[in-house]
């Protein structure tokens, strides 16, 4: 599903954030990518939803060569790569149903595909009943159930989250976990950004280690934080 | 584009509007101005124009025959020339007559009180008012005429007015139009600053270019009707009140004034403001989308 081949980026005043990046993740895989502040897992996920393109190497998507993608066919990419972040970023005037909708309304869904697809998203992230709530009505946790049933809401193949539970209390970040799993097992490939120690350590999944933009350790089998 | 995109289209332009209220009044009202400036100026170049075109063709040329010419060869010559529109003769009497009538005197009288000196003569009426000095070189040659007469220098003064009013007119225009411009993109792209969030969503999840700035298109869009409406209102008011001093008081000038003409002189200036405010939001949007 993702395919990355001696990828390296340069930023324009000349800090390096990725070098010779290799990476291969499967379909309905579960991948974290774990380093410090600065280690390049923002950089790395960038790359995947086309807000970067690699200084050298190629990214390929579903078998399609993103960097050379044309800006026009950036929003087609989108569509089919869900992206969660730390700070939720939902609109705060809009309701938990019409954030949804939202990632529907600017592809131009029909109102019967939104009347379908929406609820189906909140009843995967179990907010079914908190449709007509505004944002700030709404916990921390729920708030990124929100950001990640809009993410999905589109079906894509690929989610991304990039420090998901970096606002979270520890028993709300487990729960978001859990759901990540959920939906990987649903055949979505899911890479996940963190530096929370206790959650990997704690979910055995795959771990790509990040030190200075270089992969220094790729746990296939599972394993922890720090070792295999 | 399907019904539910169109009205999600709309839906965003009005929130916007409605969200920047002052700003958009701002707007909207510059936009007023400058179309007021923009139109007022068209109205004064096409006039003034008009008048030029009014009195230039008055500036015809007379041709006086000698005594033993045959006028119907001389106007078939005269009509040879490409340039002449018409030809008019006219007799000694009716020679006469013209000149009583421009002098304000009363023809019986002068007919009765002196020998008629004046000969008969052929008006001749030119296509194109600029080409009255070589019709009148040319009718010189012609055999059986006496004299050639026209009113070069006022034909030639208010063909250069004319001109003159034009091109300052487009100047205005371009300078105007530019203004509007910057204003109109200026505030689109405070429009994209406040809503940068929400246009950060949209790129996220799939939104292509053109859905991102199609409300804010249609945004200055409306902002370009509201000017548009509003100008046309005030102008239009103004002109029938000019219009109607000019007919009490100098009745002499020939201002344009019918339905149709206002008619599409609203039109004109509504389309003037639509298109004014789309390209601005056009211009804010390509400085400014792409580092949203």
């Amino acid at each position: 599903m993702i395919h990355m081949e001696g990828v390296s980026v340069v930023y324009p005043d000349g800090t390096r954030a990725l070098s010779g990046v290799d990476l291969q993740v499967d379909r309905g895989e579960f991948c974290f990518i774990v380093g410090a502040s600065g280690s390049g897992k923002s950089t790395l996920l960038q790359l995947l939803y086309r807000e970067l393109v690699p200084t050298e190497g190629r990214v390929i998507i579903a078998g399609q060569d993103v960097a050379g993608l044309p800006r026009s066919r950036v929003p087609m990419l989108r569509r089919n790569v869900g992206v969660v972040f730390q700070d939720f970023r939902l609109l705060p005037d809009k309701n938990v149903w019409e954030n949804v909708a939202f990632a529907l309304d600017v592809v131009g869904a029909s109102r019967r595909e939104k009347f379908r697809k929406v609820p189906l998203a909140l009843e995967l992230v179990g907010l079914g009943e908190k449709e007509s709530s505004l944002p700030n009505q709404l916990s921390g946790g729920e708030r990124q159930r929100v950001s990640i049933a809009r993410a999905l809401v589109n079906n894509p193949s690929i989610l991304l989250a990039d420090e998901p539970t970096g606002n979270l209390d520890p028993d709300i970040s487990w729960e978001i976990m859990q759901l990540l799993t959920n939906i990987a097992e649903r055949g979505t490939t899911v890479l996940c950004a963190t530096h929370d120690r206790i959650i990997v350590d704690g979910m055995r999944k795959r771990v790509v280690s990040l030190v200075g933009g270089t992969i220094v350790r790729d746990a296939r089998g599972g394993g922890g934080y720090d070792e295999p | 584009m399907n019904l539910s995109m169109l009205e999600f289209l709309l839906q965003q332009a009005w929130q916007s509007i409605r969200r920047n209220g002052l700003m958009s009044l701002a707007t909207s009202s510059n936009m007023t101005v400058a179309l007021i400036i923009l139109s007022s100026f068209f109205l004064a170049t096409i006039n003034l124009e008009h008048m030029a075109d009014v009195e230039a063709r008055k500036a015809n040329i007379t041709v006086d025959l000698t005594e033993d010419a045959d006028p119907g060869k001389v106007e078939a010559a005269l009509l040879g020339d490409q340039r002449v529109a018409s030809t008019d003769y006219r007799t000694e009497d009716e020679t006469l007559r013209d000149v009583a009538e421009t002098l304000g005197l009363d023809y019986e009288t002068l007919k009765t009180t002196l020998e008629n000196p004046l000969p008969a003569s052929i008006r001749v009426t030119p296509k194109n008012p600029q080409d009255v000095p070589a019709i009148a070189e040319a009718a010189e040659n012609i055999e059986g005429v006496a004299k050639v007469k026209y009113r070069q220098q006022i034909t030639e003064k208010l063909l250069t007015l004319a001109r003159g009013i034009k091109i300052a007119g487009i100047v205005a225009a371009v300078l105007m139009g530019l203004a509007t411009l910057l204003i109109v993109s200026t505030t689109i792209r405070l429009t994209i600053y406040a809503r940068r969030r929400e246009v950060r969503i949209m790129q996220l999840v799939g939104a292509t270019d053109w859905f991102i700035r199609l409300p804010f298109i249609l945004e200055g869009a409306f902002h370009g009707i509201m000017g548009g409406a509003l100008s046309t209102v005030l102008v239009l008011a103004s002109y029938s009140y000019t219009h109607m001093y000019v007919q009490q008081h100098l009745e002499f000038l020939a201002l344009i004034y019918n339905t149709t003409f206002m008619v599409l002189f609203g039109l004109g200036t509504l389309l003037c403001g639509v298109l004014f405010g789309a390209a601005g939001s056009w211009i804010g949007l390509r400085t400014y989308l792409r580092h949203v």
